[in-house]
């Protein structure tokens, strides 16, 4: 009876190793994910390698990028290193977007496994209860989240996370009832397996595969948003983000490019970089392009 | 697959031309900007020169202008009719400026209500609901004269009870609390007459009875038994507020839009022009400077140093260099004298000694605003520039914090009220970054929008320890500055003696300075006074706050008096 079990749940093992393979060969993926991987390091190794402080004033405020007096990409309206700065909001941005990508992954995960396993009446209630959220627009309701909670870095992420689990949740049912009518979920249940273990062990990992993909995208769209805020002000002001120092010098677009212009660079590569893996994961997953 | 890595190749290039192709335009504007920036830098005579010789063009168009229509037909007659839609940033708690003070009341409320007297150009009374008035020889006694069929927008006219009344009201709650300190009795012999009988001469008496500063309330609506204390919370001061002026008041949602329109039984006949004025308001300035560049708005005002350029730069706006003359606003920093930590003068001390406010005008401001030294704006005569000027010492700065017992260390909160952020937030940021340098950890907080802003001086005395905040002169410093400092003006409020500041010598100077009516004399008082507080810090005073306007080409006749839009527009009519 248990081996039967193990064997249907690992039967997404071989599956794993061959999506990695998959993966591989998409070169687009791979150099996403090397310039991603570069990022990560930088913003967590840049700030003490560069040894200039972000928030403390560098030189002359708008010193341009090929000023000798001034740093290597310019300093903003209170002469901040626009360097030190991207470099050190890296973190946060960084930080605020994968916590928020995987808190709304994960609330879409419960929600949306919830519904699409039991269906009726908890079907029912959960998808009318994730279309309030889907019917707001996401960007308003985190605005009116952090007005109601104030800025801070972990409200903030709270604040994106709590907007962003609508889509995920919506994927996950789907998913959940389109694979808990095949046959080896049938088996599953046959040998006597609760509810938990047919979700998570069963179901679960055969619904993975877009739901990656979607993690990648919540990502990506957590980025935006964080800068979203930021550039509207609505973050908070003693923290450096991408966003925030684009939001800052944003008065200062027409006169002082620069302050605006690499911060925004930096998210643009980000968040292709991520989109990038998420393109090549998908490929990874879809048995169509397996052996060619 | 080498298709696919040749496709986002392909992509790459796309986006890297794409960016170049931006950072090439854009830096090309840059250099012109930068270029035009450092030149008013390094001299100021050229661009000046230039704008002379603009304005000279200007002029002489106008008097071409002009000898054409002498020989043809006689100048644009203003017309009635047409909707003035007003941009502005400023948030009021009511639309009564008797009971409260700020620029956001002050601009419904000057054409709500109508005040005894307008204020021109030259600081002059001029008739407006008194058509006349006599000053006694001693200057003790003045009698008003009322407009005879001037009525409420409900109807009921208006009569010197009602005046009386709102005189009072005013005294029981407004925060300028001098314009009517020496005021000791009102009388009103009959209905269209009111005598004022002061204690002492009151040479601010011309600003108090003007525009923003004396709505005439209807005392048959408000005197209803609430207390006159407490008028602050009546509900004749926001939506359907019954009014005295031009316009009345028919829509009221304060953090959006403001709609006022033609009182038809208006005291003076056939005005006012407009049909309507609404004020929308646009808490960003950007966005009010996009808005007047495409029309949407008539009339904004906005004090950005860049935004000022870009306006005199468009030949479809009309630049008003300082939109708001007679309020005189200043940016300050501002201590709580209240909190235990920042009541220690030398705390205060070695903050001042600690910023660098000449980094502040010449670098942040690009030197377009004035320096400020003491709670006076320095374009008053009143204004003293020999004081205390704590220029940067940081040595000085960290032994007063070591003696003050904050040698370790000293965790500080700056908020600052919401407005320019080239004005306050940048401010406040460069403030946190200096104190830095002396080992004061400053957390900069910043609030949406002022009524948020203003819960910090409702909160208790650790609910702020420093704010970047904008006190305006208002005309006289009996009314603008004196309430800052006095020691009765010490009371929950905003624009109060939010410091919590108290010297008796102080008080003395200013009740003093109040009442002189020789203007020498009157200065040294103030002089001294100046002295005094530059010394012990409830303010630092940074730069005078510039405040600029731009109109659309058809708004004519804008208010020329000492409060410009502040007054009751009831001339201003739109020329299409």
């Amino acid at each position: 009876m248990t081996d039967l079990g193990i064997a249907i749940d690992s039967s997404t093992e071989t599956g794993g190793r061959g999506a990695f393979r998959m993966f591989l060969r998409n070169k687009a993926a791979v150099a996403g994910l090397v310039v991603f991987t570069f990022i990560v390091l930088v913003t967590i190794f840049g700030p003490g390698i560069y040894g200039v402080e972000a928030h403390k004033m560098a030189a002359g405020p708008f010193l341009g990028p090929g000023d000798d007096a001034g740093p290597l990409l310019g300093t903003d309206y209170l002469g901040r290193d626009i360097l030190a700065g991207v470099i050190t909001g890296g973190r946060t941005t960084l930080f605020v977007a994968a916590v928020a990508g995987t808190m709304a992954m994960g609330l879409g995960l419960v929600v949306g496994s919830l519904a699409g396993y039991f269906g009726g009446w908890i079907d029912a209630l959960l998808m009318r209860f994730t279309e309030i959220f889907q019917a707001m627009p996401s960007l308003l309701f985190s605005l009116v989240l952090i007005y109601l909670m104030g800025p801070g870095t972990w409200k903030e992420t709270l604040a994106i996370g709590l907007t962003l689990w609508a889509l995920p949740a919506r994927l996950t049912r789907a998913e959940f009832l389109r694979v808990r009518e095949m046959e080896f979920v049938k088996a599953s249940r046959a040998i006597g397996s609760n509810d938990l273990r047919i979700m998570t062990r069963t179901i679960l990992p055969n619904a993975m595969p877009p739901l990656l993909v979607a993690a990648t995208l919540l990502v990506v769209i957590a980025i935006l948003f964080h800068a979203g805020l930021a550039f509207l002000g609505m973050v908070d002001i003693n923290t450096i983000s991408w966003g925030s120092i684009m939001g800052k010098n944003r008065n200062y677009t027409l006169t002082a490019w620069w302050t605006v212009a690499f911060p925004g660079i930096a998210i643009v590569i980000t968040g292709l970089s991520i989109a990038l893996i998420g393109d090549g994961l998908q490929d990874a997953f879809n048995p169509k392009l397996r052996g060619r | 697959m080498l298709k696919r890595w040749i496709k986002v190749l392909s992509l790459f290039a796309v986006l890297s031309l794409f960016a170049a192709a931006c950072g090439s335009s854009d830096s090309d504007s840059s250099d012109s900007g930068s270029s035009t920036a450092s030149a008013s830098a390094a001299s100021d005579d050229e661009p000046a020169a230039e704008e002379d010789a603009t304005e000279e063009e200007a002029a002489e168009e106008d008097a071409a202008e002009e000898a054409t229509e002498e020989t043809t037909p006689p100048p644009p007659q203003p017309k009635h009719g047409g909707t003035l839609v007003i941009a502005t940033t400023q948030v009021g708690a009511n639309v009564n400026h008797g009971v409260n003070s700020g620029i956001g009341i002050a601009q419904p409320s000057s054409k709500i209500f109508a005040s005894l007297t307008h204020l021109d150009s030259n600081w002059e009374p001029q008739p407006y609901l008194a058509e006349s008035w006599e000053v006694s020889d001693d200057s003790l006694t003045i009698t008003f004269h009322l407009v005879k069929d001037a009525t409420f927008h409900d109807g009921y006219s208006i009569t010197s009870a009602d005046v009386k009344f709102s005189i009072e009201v005013i005294q029981a709650n407004h925060p300028f609390t001098g314009m009517w300190g020496p005021l000791e009795s009102i009388e009103t012999p009959d209905k269209h007459t009111v005598v004022l009988h002061l204690a002492t001469p009151h040479p601010a008496l011309w600003i108090a009875t003007s525009d923003v500063m004396m709505p005439v309330m209807p005392k048959h609506i408000m005197d209803d038994g609430t207390p006159i204390n407490e008028m602050r919370g009546h509900p004749n001061n926001v939506a359907g507020a019954i009014g005295s002026g031009p316009f009345r008041l028919t829509e009221y949602e304060n953090t959006q839009k403001i709609v006022l329109e033609r009182y038809e039984h208006f005291f003076i006949p056939d005005r006012p022009y407009l049909d309507k004025i609404i004020y929308v308001i646009v808490p960003d300035e950007d966005a009010t400077m996009l808005g007047l560049e495409s029309g949407e708005y008539d009339s904004g005002g906005y004090a950005s140093v860049i935004n000022a350029e870009k306006v005199s730069n468009n030949p479809d706006l009309v630049a008003i260099p300082d939109l708001l003359g007679g309020v005189g606003s200043l940016n300050h920093l501002q201590f709580n004298m209240a909190n235990s930590i920042m009541s220690d003068l030398r705390v205060r001390q070695a903050i001042a000694y600690t910023i660098d406010r000449d980094y502040v005008i010449n670098t942040l401001h690009q030197g377009q605003t004035m320096e400020l030294l003491g709670g006076i704006h320095p374009s008053s005569p009143f204004y003293n520039e020999n004081v205390e000027r704590y220029d940067v010492d940081l040595d000085k700065a960290r032994s007063l914090l070591y003696d003050a017992g904050y040698g370790d260390g000293l965790d500080l909160r700056i908020n600052y009220i919401p407005g320019p952020n080239e004005q306050q937030r940048n401010v406040a940021e460069y403030i946190a970054l200096a104190l830095d340098e002396v080992g004061i950890n400053v957390e900069v907080v910043q609030a949406a929008d002022l009524p948020s802003w203003a819960g910090i001086f409702f909160g208790g005395p650790d609910a702020w320890h420093m704010t970047m905040n904008a006190y305006f002169n208002w005309g006289d410093p009996v009314i603008g500055v004196q309430r800052a400092y006095v020691c009765a003006n010490i009371r929950p409020g905003v624009f109060v003696n939010n410091s919590a500041y108290c010297n008796e010598k102080v008080d003395e100077l200013l009740y003093a300075a109040a009442a002189e009516p020789d203007v020498a004399k009157r200065k040294a008082l103030y002089d001294e006074f100046q002295v005094i507080t530059a010394i012990e810090l409830p303010f630092y005073g940074i730069n005078a706050l510039p405040i600029f306007g731009a109109n659309q080409l058809y708004v004519r006749d804008q208010p020329d008096g000492a409060w410009g839009p502040l007054s009751g527009m009831e001339n201003i009519w739109l020329d299409k």
